[in-house]
């Protein structure tokens, strides 16, 4: 099962790396819309750790969800049939899952290194918010490749993914929000225990839905 | 069915009468508007009751396939998140007189709009499948998925901060309710009335959708 997870995640990092401008594309989409708030909030600049950790958030969010609909995107028709006699429904979930993590990862660091360049950064405690953000990031991929999936059987509808994964992941979104400003400032363990627990609550369900649900999704 | 008619009827009569002219206690800023705890509050337990039965249907369906659990889930979800939209209708006019204002950044308030959205972008995911089959397959996936992701929205994410409601604030809910008995004898019946209504509803809802089908 691992061996299979393995060859689909190379599969698809061999194609977006052969098809580069699929990442690049998506990772300028991020920094144009990092300059657009760099730009709006103008000579002032961000001055409070809340907007900047809100603007943050959903800033990843909208990267987020640009990226994670491609997951299931270039996977033509035919080769839906060829998956079906290879892999479960289980090891491909799985796999995307795993790619979307790595992925977002990436997009997060990058996010942040040009984010904290242009508007300035007000995280004191580093190695707790590169936590959060791998955290972040395993939280909105396990929330949203099912979801991907989803939209992905609505064939030819590319606003439905939007509509179906924002209200569905705010209850992450508002969470890492509320930690990130916590630890930023003063970080220690009693403050955030409480939704560190939550979010590996969430994530635990959302595991384990997608892994459930997406067997009798995949089936036809 | 019948049974469920006649006390329906029975309770929410009962619970219009006496929620209308049976004493409540006299307390400062909420005076009468107290009554209304009769009606707004027990929409949401309605709504929560709907949405599981819904979600239930909707598993029912992708386990044993028949069209008619989707049918069923999704007239639930349709009454639940009518009975939703009741519910925030009366909690802002409950807010306006108690709070000051029709809206405030409550984590509560907040929680049960994300609530109706997701039902309401569940909507838009059947209405944007044309295939019937596929269409029930991909909906009541994504009903469970919104259910699960629901329960930390509506039950777990305000109690962890402070709330205007009763009963929030890091204490779980019903016991801190300061309800003395003269609410509960009526609060009670209310809960029970309006969930068999919104059964009655829905069971006449798929009962057309059944006949239309035919």
């Amino acid at each position: 099962m691992l061996k299979k997870i393995f060859i689909i995640v190379s599969k698809d990092l061999k194609i977006d790396l052969s098809q580069g401008h699929l990442f690049f594309s998506v990772a300028l989409y991020l920094v144009s819309s990092i300059f657009v708030v760099y730009l709006s909030f103008g000579s002032v600049g961000i001055n409070d750790l809340s907007t900047w950790v809100s603007l943050f958030w959903v800033l990843i969010l909208f990267g987020s969800i640009t990226s994670i609909s491609k997951s299931f995107l270039h996977e033509s028709k035919k080769r839906d049939y060829y998956y079906y006699f290879l892999v479960s429904p289980t090891e491909l979930i799985f796999s995307k899952l795993l790619y979307n993590f790595f992925y977002l990862i990436i997009l997060c660091f990058v996010a942040f290194g040009f984010y904290s360049l242009l508007i300035g950064s007000f995280i004191e405690s580093h190695l707790f918010f590169y936590f959060i953000l791998i955290v972040g990031s395993l939280s909105i991929s396990n929330c949203l490749t099912l979801v991907s999936a989803i939209s992905y059987q609505v064939r030819n509808n590319s606003t439905i993914m939007s509509v179906l994964s924002f209200p569905i992941i705010l209850p992450i979104l508002l969470i890492l929000i509320k930690i990130t400003k916590i630890s930023a400032s003063n970080f220690s363990w009693n403050l955030v225990q409480d939704d560190i627990y939550l979010l590996i609550l969430l994530n635990i369900i959302t595991l384990s839905l997608s892994k459930i649900l997406f067997g009798y999704l995949w089936r036809n | 069915m019948k049974w469920i008619k006649i006390i329906c009827i029975f309770l929410l009569a009962y619970v219009t009468i006496a929620g209308f002219l049976f004493d409540v206690p006299a307390l400062p800023i909420l005076n009468e508007a107290i009554r209304i705890l009769f009606f707004h509050v027990p929409m949401w337990f309605t709504m929560i009751f709907l949405l599981f039965i819904s979600a239930i249907n909707s598993y029912y369906y992708i386990s044993k396939g028949r069209i008619n659990y989707d049918i069923k889930s999704n007239e639930y979800a349709n009454v639940g998140v009518f009975f939703g939209i009741l519910g925030i209708i009366s909690g802002m006019l409950w807010a306006k007189f108690t709070w000051g204002t029709y809206w405030t950044n409550d984590p509560k308030l907040n929680g049960s709009a994300l609530g109706l959205l997701i039902y309401f972008s569940y909507f838009v995911l059947r209405g944007s499948v044309k295939d019937e089959l596929n269409k029930a397959k991909i909906s009541s996936v994504y009903n469970i998925f919104a259910f699960a992701m629901l329960i930390p929205l509506i039950f777990i994410l305000p109690r962890m901060t402070d709330s205007l409601h009763p009963g929030n604030g890091g204490n779980p809910g019903f016991n801190v309710y300061d309800m003395n008995s003269q609410l509960r004898i009526v609060f009670y019946p209310a809960v029970i009335g309006f969930i068999l209504l919104g059964i009655w509803i829905t069971n006449i809802r798929v009962k057309i959708k059944f006949l239309n089908k035919q």
